[in-house]
């Protein structure tokens, strides 16, 4: 029996008193991969950011248990050294922070919070040529400031690397497939893949079956005004992809 | 000039006070004049100033600063303290101090018609003339520090920097008040002479605690020389610097940059004025102002470019971030152009830390407080950056981060 790593219940939620989450319910394993799809509008974006913390938006309902702690009033932070992780979509740029400088900070700060003293130079930089290698991140862009100037391909690939470093439980991949090339796409999801275990979960969000060839999911689900309105394996990936989300929507109106 | 009813450094009997508004040195300046529009000066109006001459401090390390070598001259309470200074002999250097009776005979007459420069040179109690001989580069920086840690003291003070032809010089100046002092009042003026080909940078670096601070800097450019100073205000209760600097020779390079870090009601203000007076040469400006918890900046930097003085290149920049609704930020960018070939922009920005970008951090377990500090590191990196020393480069980020 697979141990549970989060779940969520009966999720509501708001941005600007607009609903955007209608009653969500989702269980997450350790082990598994989840990808969730659904059309423009649906509530995908919104799903991760709650999950992430992002306080724009307001939890008016239900729950999210992560790890056996209720965690929709906790900061972003504190979700973070309890082993949640969120891909940006669109990677936020922050001049004059080195992605180094940056890294450290954050790594630093959760040993901070559990009682750990700080990481040594040299295993931090033995770590991040390990990890960057998995993404094959240029060795330069280390050194830059955090996403400045670096193409759509690059910041993606930095999202892995980081993710990489921080080592979840639970990953989020928030379109991670958008504005990459096939190439791109594979080394980003060959990285992804090399993460996981049997310890953490992945949720991959996206509008396409193309990610899935790569990074294949043990579930299915389609979100449609904020609820999820099916759940499938992989196959239903495939059907979408096919035949478009219309269907579905009747399907549930009747 | 109402000066001369003065005698030049007049030391105020044991327990008589000096009232600012009461000395005849001109009017003392309010927010009328558009150079003071502002910053008020009711704090230090009604404070009863004495400069009767004291040291207190035994040892640099005690006011925070990382341990400085090479040469250093400290100036305590208005007075030269010889026990915290390091007198090496450098013989590319000539040092003069002149201090009681020797200040008069070498006084200037003030150039201006300001209060505060009177102020100084009426009540001047230490003057020290530095002279960088010909064709002299001198690489480690030399350490003038200035204290106040004697509550109510008045310090005025003068450095006087001469740069002969061909020379290169580094500077780091101290404006330090002790942690347990206050009202006391730094009036300082610098008074910098570059001759041709030489060069001058200038790293200054405020921490008065609860005391202020008020610094008349008079640069003098030749022709081929260059000026750097870069401004670094971590504390004190109203900060002021004068910036005057006049480049009379072509080809010159002339740049001043700052961070300003005001928080609790503390009031730092730049004013600085460009002059150039001939063709060919190159100004820059870039200050930052990081202010939070009811904190004031002022940047007031002028760029003036006279009638003849074609092919010049001025540019100016102030950028500044509010970290709450209670901070304030004056900032006034000004080009007088009367030349007509002329490359010269400024620009001025004001506003808070990018929400996503805050977020995008704390996602990655970096506490709020934390990622408020990256942001402004990078915010005030690109002038940190000037310093090549990462000694330096860390102890100013520590003092202006307020870690």
């Amino acid at each position: 029996m697979s141990e549970l790593l989060i779940e969520i219940k009966d999720l509501e939620c708001n941005i600007d008193n607009q609903k955007i989450l209608q009653g969500l319910n989702l269980k997450i394993n350790k082990g598994e991969v989840h990808a969730i799809m659904g059309p423009n509008g649906s509530g995908k974006s919104t799903l991760s950011s709650v999950l992430a913390g992002n306080e724009n938006y307001e939890v008016t309902n239900g729950s999210i248990n992560f790890l056996g702690e209720e965690i929709s009033e906790m900061s972003p932070e504190e979700r973070s050294w309890k082993g949640m992780f969120l891909a940006f979509q669109y990677p936020v740029e922050i001049p004059g922070v080195s992605n180094i400088n940056f890294l450290r900070t954050a790594l630093n700060e959760r040993n901070k919070y559990y009682g750990i003293d700080s990481i040594p130079a040299k295993d931090f930089l033995k770590m991040v040529a390990e990890k960057s290698e998995l993404v094959g991140l240029n060795n330069k862009l280390k050194n830059r400031s955090v996403n400045e100037g670096f193409s759509g391909g690059e910041k993606k690939r930095n999202e892995i690397f980081q993710m990489a470093m921080l080592d979840p439980k639970l990953s989020i991949l928030d379109e991670t497939d958008s504005g990459l090339d096939i190439d791109a796409l594979k080394i980003v999801a060959n990285g992804v893949n090399k993460l996981k275990s049997s310890e953490n979960a992945t949720v991959v969000i996206t509008h396409y079956q193309r990610l899935l060839d790569y990074i294949v999911p043990d579930f299915v689900h389609v979100l449609h005004e904020g609820k999820i309105i099916k759940s499938g394996d992989k196959s239903l990936a495939l059907e979408l992809e096919k035949k478009g989300y219309d269907w579905l929507k009747t399907d549930e109106n009747i | 000039m109402i000066i001369k009813d003065l005698n030049h450094n007049s030391l105020l009997k044991k327990n008589s006070k000096l009232d600012l508004e009461a000395l005849n040195l001109g009017s003392f300046p309010n927010r009328k004049e558009e150079r003071w529009k502002y910053t008020p000066l009711r704090s230090l109006k009604k404070i009863n100033f004495h400069n009767q001459l004291n040291f207190k401090i035994e040892h640099l390390s005690s006011l925070g600063i990382p341990k400085i070598e090479g040469l250093v001259i400290v100036l305590e309470n208005g007075k030269f303290n010889s026990s915290l200074s390091n007198i090496i002999d450098l013989k590319e250097i000539e040092l003069l101090f002149l201090n009681g009776a020797e200040i008069a005979n070498n006084s200037q007459e003030p150039t201006q018609k300001d209060y505060f420069n009177n102020l100084n040179a009426s009540f001047l109690t230490e003057k020290v003339i530095l002279k960088i001989k010909p064709n002299i580069n001198i690489n480690e920086p030399i350490n003038l520090v200035n204290i106040i840690s004697d509550d109510n003291c008045i310090s005025n003070t003068q450095f006087n920097i001469d740069v002969f032809e061909n020379s290169k010089l580094h500077i780091r100046q101290y404006f330090l008040g002790s942690s347990n002092s206050k009202d006391g009042f730094i009036n300082h003026r610098n008074q910098v002479s570059l001759k041709s080909k030489s060069s001058l940078t200038i790293d200054k670096f405020q921490d008065l605690n609860h005391n202020f601070n008020f610094c008349n800097e008079f640069i003098d450019q030749e022709k081929e020389s260059e000026f750097i100073m870069n401004t670094f205000s971590a504390s004190g209760v109203i900060l002021r610097n004068n910036v005057f600097c006049n480049v009379y020779g072509k080809n010159c390079h002339s740049e001043l940059n700052g961070v300003f870090a005001p928080i609790e009601k503390q009031h730092f203000d730049n004013y600085t004025i460009i002059n150039h007076f001939v063709a060919d040469c190159k100004s820059f400006e870039n200050y930052k102002g990081v202010i939070k918890e009811s904190g004031v900046g002022v940047f007031n930097g002028k760029v003036i470019v006279h009638q003849n003085a074609q092919q010049i290149e001025a540019f100016q920049k102030n950028n500044n971030i509010l970290l709450d609704e209670e901070s304030k930020i004056y900032s006034k960018p000004e080009l007088e152009i009367y030349a007509d070939d002329v490359r010269c922009s400024h620009g001025s920005t004001t506003g808070r830390f990018d929400e996503e970008a805050l977020f995008y951090l704390r996602s990655r377990g970096i506490s709020m407080k934390k990622s408020l500090e990256l942001m402004t590191l990078g915010f005030i990196n690109e002038v940190i950056e000037k310093s090549n020393d990462s000694m330096y480069k860390e102890f100013l980020l520590k003092r202006l981060l307020k870690d």
